[in-house]
């Protein structure tokens, strides 16, 4: 079974549990692209809040930014999140319009998209487009990584209520990106569809003094696999312990808890999908350099893809690191 | 009546422009009086604020008719996205005048903290949504408002006005599509420019009419001249009437002559209305004067204390 099932099975128990909540996207009401609002579709009682929308992603989005003013909260499901850029302008006008009427209005949208590489397409369906999305004021973006943790990733994002960034500040939309390699895999484990994410979004997944290897989305489970091959060593050397962060929130950035994980150890990995040019992974590279310097002991390395523009259909793992490729810059930072 | 360049094509006319009723009736249950000093308080407002010399202000002098249908017609539950040049529709919706001051200002004291666009109010309170930055983009938002109050409960509605450049932008046509697909409550507000001249291409549309390209397209609306105030009122209630009703969106496009263009008297909505008013025995000079002395006396103290 593959994680789409219990994601879908996910919407149909928000919506039960919160008669404020919508569902909209392109073919939501034959259960969309993905299927996510199928298990939706089926249930007589949610129908009147399955909001199929015409091919206008512009104003749909737009639409859901109304929808939230009237006191909704809509969730929209849309096929890949270079939709979210077609739609750039409503998307910016939805991040601008709280802080724009003196926070006298909340928009609490969640836009639940598939990211990066995964469904064997290629071109714009396996690009990565975070660090387009973070430049959007008044956006905030969260990375689901772990097939384990999408489920909960879901719950949390949908939860509006929780404190907000600063005090007296308004509500604004959320983007919750799905790596496509990671929800079209088998999931095994049981998920408890009541479970929201038990962590903070920003966290230590595994901790070690030698080197943090930070990665988010489908990279964190390479660098996982990464940190386990460095502790486990080989017959020229005995293994070492890496710290790994799931970066989680792309914007805004966790600052004080990535800065503290990076000056931990002072040996820092980037992990991450898409290209290295212009990717989130500088970002944070120049954050440390503005916070941690003192605390370095090894150039910041970034592992990426190795493409610099869109990949193929057959090229799409090249998208994405490997673990073999973080194990190595983090043999090479801890070496240094 | 020869036909004048200054004449809109293919519109409804009520009140024509000697301020004769073609219906008398149509005024039945209307105040005259007071529609006559909302639309006298608008015009001072906005040469009022004009003088202000805001940073990209726009006048909105002869589009009266407009502002104070809107501002008066809509319901408690109601809700306004407005444009840059709807000043009066706050006005007459109540907004204090202090709050339109210190908004237009950019005070960090206003309800936007100081933060809305030049021209634009938006007001929580008297459900009044201030402008967006991207073309069209209101009109998205309205149109989703609109959408969420009918799931709510009936008789409420939204409603945007932009002025006809917006209709050349693919949300335009974008958000027509899905207020018809969501049958949502909502009334849409076309101010077109008059162009006695000949539309510039900046106008996008040569002068055609709204009305007739949206009603092509399966959407109740209505073509209406902005000089005459008492068939814009007519059709704007009509328009949030269906709202109100459940019958779906509806638009209303109104031929607005900006002062601006220095148009001929009998283009101005607030003469008309004057003339009509004269016609029935019930305009004098006295009351002329008292009607502006009060709202000009308004505005200095407002303006005197936001100056503070």
């Amino acid at each position: 079974m593959s994680a789409l099932k219990p994601l879908a099975r996910l919407l149909v128990e928000l919506l039960r549990e919160d008669e404020r909540r919508c569902l909209l996207g392109e073919d939501v009401g034959n259960g969309g692209m993905l299927g996510l609002s199928r298990a939706v579709a089926e249930d007589e009682q949610l129908r009147a809040r399955l909001m199929p929308a015409p091919l206008t992603v512009n104003a749909g989005v737009a639409h859901a930014g109304g929808l939230a003013l009237a006191g909704l909260r809509p969730i929209v499901v849309l096929p890949s999140a270079s939709a979210l850029l077609e739609a750039l302008p409503a998307l910016r006008e939805l991040g601008r319009l709280p802080w724009r009427s003196g926070e006298q209005h909340d928009l609490p949208v969640l836009f639940v998209v598939p990211n990066g590489p995964g469904f064997g397409i290629g071109g714009e369906a396996a690009e990565s487009v975070e660090a387009t999305l973070a430049r959007v004021p008044g956006l905030e973006l969260w990375a689901a990584g772990r097939i384990e943790e999408l489920c909960a990733c879901l719950r949390s994002a949908a939860e509006f209520d929780a404190e907000p960034s600063s005090p007296g500040a308004s509500v604004g939309p959320r983007v919750l990106l799905l790596p496509r390699s990671v929800i079209v895999r088998d999931l095994i484990a049981d998920i408890d569809l009541r479970a929201g994410l038990d962590r903070p979004l920003t966290a230590t997944l595994r901790d070690g003094d030698q080197a943090t290897v930070f990665a988010w989305g489908d990279a964190l489970e390479p660098a996982l696999l990464a940190a386990e091959a460095c502790a486990a060593g080989d017959e020229s050397s005995a293994g070492y312990e890496v710290r790994v962060v799931d970066v989680g929130r792309l914007a805004p950035l966790d600052e004080d808890a990535l800065v503290e994980a990076a000056s931990a150890t002072g040996k820092l990995v980037i992990a991450h999908s898409g290209p290295r040019r212009h990717g989130l992974g500088a970002e944070l590279a120049a954050l440390f350099a503005d916070r941690s310097i003192l605390h370095l002991d090894a150039p910041v390395l970034r592992i990426c893809g190795e493409a610099e523009g869109l990949v193929s259909a057959h090229d799409e793992v090249t998208a994405s690191p490997s673990a073999a490729a973080i194990a190595d810059a983090i043999a090479r930072v801890v070496h240094y | 009546m020869q036909a004048t360049a200054w004449e809109p094509e293919g519109v409804e006319a009520l009140l024509d422009s000697k301020g004769a009723l073609a219906d008398p009736a149509a005024v039945s249950g209307l105040d005259l009086r007071s529609f006559y000093k909302q639309l006298v308080a608008a015009r001072i407002l906005d040469l009022k604020l004009g003088r202000l010399e805001l940073p990209m202000w726009a006048p909105a002098a002869g589009e009266e008719a407009v502002s104070v249908a809107v501002g008066s017609l809509v319901g408690e539950e109601d809700w306004v996205f407005v444009g840059n040049r709807d000043a009066a529709v706050a006005l007459t919706r109540g907004l204090p005048l202090t709050e339109i001051l210190r908004q237009l200002l950019g005070q960090a004291s206003a309800e936007t903290r100081g933060r809305g666009l030049p021209g634009s109010l938006s007001s929580r309170e008297h459900k009044l949504m201030g402008a967006s930055e991207a073309l069209g983009m209101n009109l998205g938002l309205a149109v989703g408002h609109a959408h969420g109050q009918r799931l709510f409960s009936r008789g409420r509605a939204s409603v945007a006005i932009f002025g006809e450049g917006l209709t050349t932008t693919g949300m335009f046509h974008e958000s027509l599509a899905l207020a018809l697909a969501h049958t949502a409550p909502m009334v849409f507000v076309c101010k077109s420019q008059l162009w006695p001249e000949g539309a510039p291409a900046e106008a996008g549309l040569m002068g055609d009419s709204v009305a007739e390209r949206v009603r092509a397209r399966g959407m109740w609306s209505r073509r209406c001249d902005g000089a005459d105030a008492v068939g814009v009122r007519r059709a704007i209630a009509a328009a949030l009437h269906r709202a109100h009703d459940g019958a779906g969106p509806g638009l209303v496009e109104v031929v607005v002559t900006p002062l601006a263009q220095d148009p001929p008297a009998e283009r101005d909505p607030v003469e008309r209305v004057r003339r009509l008013l004269d016609s029935r025995g019930e305009w004098t000079q006295p009351f002329q004067d008292v009607t502006e002395a009060e709202i000009h006396g308004q505005l200095d103290k407002a303006i005197a204390e936001v100056s503070q």
